[in-house]
């Protein structure tokens, strides 16, 4: 942490530095303190630190999932965080990068670790998640997220022709490349024809068109940019653009085809990194997609693909593995779903891409990428990370 | 940034032992609509939004901020929730001072409200904080914790019943002058000494209430306040600091942090007041609210703020030196003791010191004060936020 004459006149460029998932992880032979404490000692390992070079920490779970009543207690001691400044942010995983990204630019820290987990050992997630519905009109009905996700799904296939076959071709492009990403990882059917046919899960989504949740746990380490010039780290992903925003509450308020909270974030990313014509600048996305009708509206919202052009982006591969601008290469959420902690896990797989370390589904100059999270019912929260090899300082 | 962060707004309700007439979203509201009004600012000028709530089970609804992002004008807006507990008050107000100091918002709202009166009991909800295998089946509350912590001050310290009482009366008489507060009836040492024994040596009296109400505060950036000519009090120190989990590695005569003392809140303070430029609190501070919810606790968080050195606020309390027209006037408005709604908690503290420092704290002002420190703890004693704010 920063002595106050340390403190630098301008915002910090922030980067990150380390980055490591484990989804799923072992939970039957391990604590999740003991997760959490592997977690950190194997993010610190990638980024060549010590524990002593972590300014703060800000971390995300969820009460319900993890069965406590404040979930970061038990971090405390397994992250590091005794005497260091942790905070904690239950909204979102990625909201804890959110924050991380804004301590280190506020130049009062050096450098974050932010994790969020999310184990799966509650009876019924279903059950866990409805407890977040309204108690009064919406509990009841009963509508939990899966319910929510599916009432947007049915609103966008009345709003857009062929979405639903947009959304099966998504579903199909996901599948293949999350084969390649987890191998050991059992992933769901990557034949739009049986994904169609599978049996119902929440109209209009079948059992094929979601991923159930598994457990995952997911840690970066951000740092500014004059600890990263001092220590001499070559491969960093830099933070170029950051938005986040809210919808409302409830879904009877809300047009769930039309998403202003993702409309603000991608504004408020895109300006900061300089972003005029995404299909032209992006490389590659890493995109929310519980159900494959988010996919679509990040697309749209990202500037990627319009609703008159899903079907046929859909159908042409213009965003599957050799497309012009590849999305969802590590399978997103449709092919492994660490639930809590799956938005963090797209800016994660982000920032292998950007670091060069995605392995077989690296994509070579990976320079300029683009990250969206959404959690809550339909899409509640939406967060957009533009993540570059340069910093952006001199251009 | 070197550019300063100011408060300009502040909402709080009045708070009570239940508000039938208000749902919890409601409740967050009515501290905001105040906060707006305060500062003359309407939702238009907010750039994002900091939710301030702690546990979930407290207001029956998981992830209950989701149903607050209307009442806190967040639609389309950046908005995030924190949670540290206790703290979480605190560590709003701290994670909306990172977003101004980021250069990302020139404006920030931080609110939030508790039902706490309502939620039927809490210690049912605090006791799910702990580890489910070793510590949850004790049982463990909030309440048995800290009376664990009052029995080892009173092992290590010269500190008894009687001293913890005067606590009471100390910050019963402050709440009395401030119509905010919870709990405002006068009490005495001896009604405190026979109230019923809740967890020895604290009883029911040394206990903070349940309390449900809200609270709200604007943040604005020195540009954007002098830009609008604003008044404003400034952030000038900011920190925190946590302990383990396991209370166990609190005790015992060779652990770093004694369960006695509040260690990490100490370190807490350590970094506000390095950040803030103050080298010596007991000199330099004019008034303090520290986070403190049974009356023992008060001691060694007198302490860790370095107001008193370690086992003597017993006898500074008996000497008057933190009631006010004392020394250094502690919990002014009467602190935790006499009011707590625990996901605003600690973001009151904030709000009252920064009205002494502004010269807005009415029946409880301190005459001249400008420079105050504030505190929130969480978890198990384990997160520990803390502030300096100045005129």
């Amino acid at each position: 942490m920063r002595n106050v004459s340390d403190k630098r006149d301008t915002p910090a460029r922030c980067g990150v530095i380390a980055c490591k998932s484990v989804v799923p992880f072992e939970s039957k032979k391990r604590s999740l303190e003991e997760v959490l404490y592997e977690l950190t000692q194997s993010v610190l390992a990638d980024g060549g630190l010590r524990i002593d070079d972590i300014d703060g920490i800000v971390v995300a779970a969820n009460d319900q999932l993890d069965g406590r009543a404040i979930s970061i207690m038990a971090a405390s001691g397994s992250v590091g965080g005794v005497n260091r400044d942790i905070l904690s942010t239950p909204s979102s995983g990625e909201h804890a990068f959110v924050l991380g990204t804004l301590r280190v630019a506020s130049g009062h820290f050096r450098t974050q670790l932010v994790l969020a987990w999310s184990p799966m050992e509650v009876a019924s997630t279903s059950e866990a998640l409805r407890l977040a519905a309204d108690p009064y009109f919406h509990r009841a009905l009963p509508m939990d997220e899966w319910s929510a996700h599916a009432l947007q799904a049915s609103r966008i296939e009345a709003a857009v022709p062929d979405s639903a076959i947009a959304a099966l071709h998504v579903v199909a492009k996901n599948r293949r490349c999350g084969r390649l990403a987890f191998p050991n990882q059992a992933i769901g059917s990557s034949d739009p024809d049986s994904i169609a046919a599978s049996v119902p899960f929440r109209w209009p989504l079948t059992r094929e068109m979601i991923a159930l949740p598994i457990s995952g746990a997911v840690a970066v380490v951000l740092a500014s940019d004059d600890f990263i010039a001092e220590r001499q780290i070559a491969n960093p992903a830099w933070v170029r653009g950051m938005g986040w925003a809210a919808e409302s509450a409830y879904l009877g308020d809300r047009d769930l085809v039309s998403l202003p909270g993702l409309a603000s974030a991608v504004e408020q990313a895109y300006r900061k990194a300089g972003i005029k014509d995404p299909r032209k600048s992006i490389v590659l996305a890493e995109v929310a997609d519980t159900t494959p009708y988010q996919e679509l509206l990040a697309w749209e919202h990202l500037g990627l693909s319009g609703r008159k052009t899903w079907k046929h982006d859909a159908i042409a591969g213009t965003f599957a593995e050799k497309g012009k601008i590849p999305i969802n290469l590590s399978g997103g959420a449709l092919s492994v779903n660490p639930i809590f902690c799956a938005g963090l896990h797209r800016i994660a797989e982000a920032v292998t891409q950007v670091r060069g370390q995605a392995g077989d589904r690296q994509v070579p100059g990976a320079n300029l990428v683009v990250a969206h999270a959404a959690s809550g019912p339909a899409m509640q929260y939406n967060t957009v990370v533009v993540l570059g090899r340069s910093s952006g300082e001199s251009e | 940034m070197s550019e300063r962060v100011g408060i300009i707004g502040i909402g709080q309700s009045v708070f009570k032992s239940r508000r039938d007439d208000a749902s919890y979203p409601d409740l967050v509201r009515e501290a905001v609509a105040i906060a707006l009004a305060d500062c003359k600012l309407s939702f238009d000028d907010i750039e994002a939004i900091v939710y301030s709530l702690s546990p979930d089970a407290m207001v029956g609804i998981g992830n209950a901020e989701r149903l607050g992002v209307d009442a806190v004008g967040a639609r389309g807006k950046r908005f995030l929730r924190i949670n540290t507990g206790g703290s979480t008050g605190i560590s709003s107000v701290a994670a909306a001072f990172y977003h101004i100091a980021a250069g990302a918002c020139d404006v920030v709202l931080t609110a939030g409200a508790d039902k706490v009166g309502e939620c039927g009991d809490s210690q049912s909800v605090l006791n799910k904080i702990w580890d489910p295998t070793y510590e949850r089946p004790l049982p463990l509350g909030t309440i048995t914790m800290l009376a664990m912590s009052a029995v080892r001050y009173m092992y290590k310290y010269p500190m008894d019943e009687e001293d913890m009482a005067r606590v009471v009366v100390k910050n019963r008489a402050h709440a009395a002058r401030n119509p905010y507060a919870h709990l405002r009836k006068p009490t005495s040492i001896d009604e405190v000494m026979s109230s019923r024994y809740i967890a020895w040596p604290i009883k029911l009296f040394d206990c903070c209430p349940q309390s449900s109400g809200g609270c709200a505060m604007v943040l604005a950036s020195e540009r954007y306040i002098k830009q609008h000519g604003l008044d404003a009090v400034w952030i000038t120190g900011v920190g925190h600091s946590s302990e383990s989990y396991y209370m166990g590695e609190r005790m015992g005569d060779k652990v770093k942090a004694d369960h006695a003392d509040a260690f990490a809140l100490a370190h807490s303070f350590k970094r506000a007041f390095v950040m803030a430029g103050i080298k010596d609190p007991a000199m330099e501070v004019h008034v303090a609210e520290l986070y403190a919810p049974f009356s023992n606790t008060e001691f060694h968080a007198i302490e860790a703020a370095g107001l008193a050195k370690l086992g003597e606020s017993p006898e500074k309390v008996r000497d008057g030196e933190f009631s006010l027209g004392g020394r250094i006037p502690v919990n002014p408005s009467g602190g935790v003791l006499c009011t707590n709604a625990i996901a605003v908690t600690a973001m009151v503290r904030v709000a009252e010191a920064a009205l002494q420092v502004w010269g807005r704290a009415g029946e409880h002002q301190v005459p001249g004060a400008k420079i105050a420190i504030a505190s929130g703890n969480g978890g198990d004693h384990q997160f520990f936020g803390t502030m300096v704010v100045e005129a």
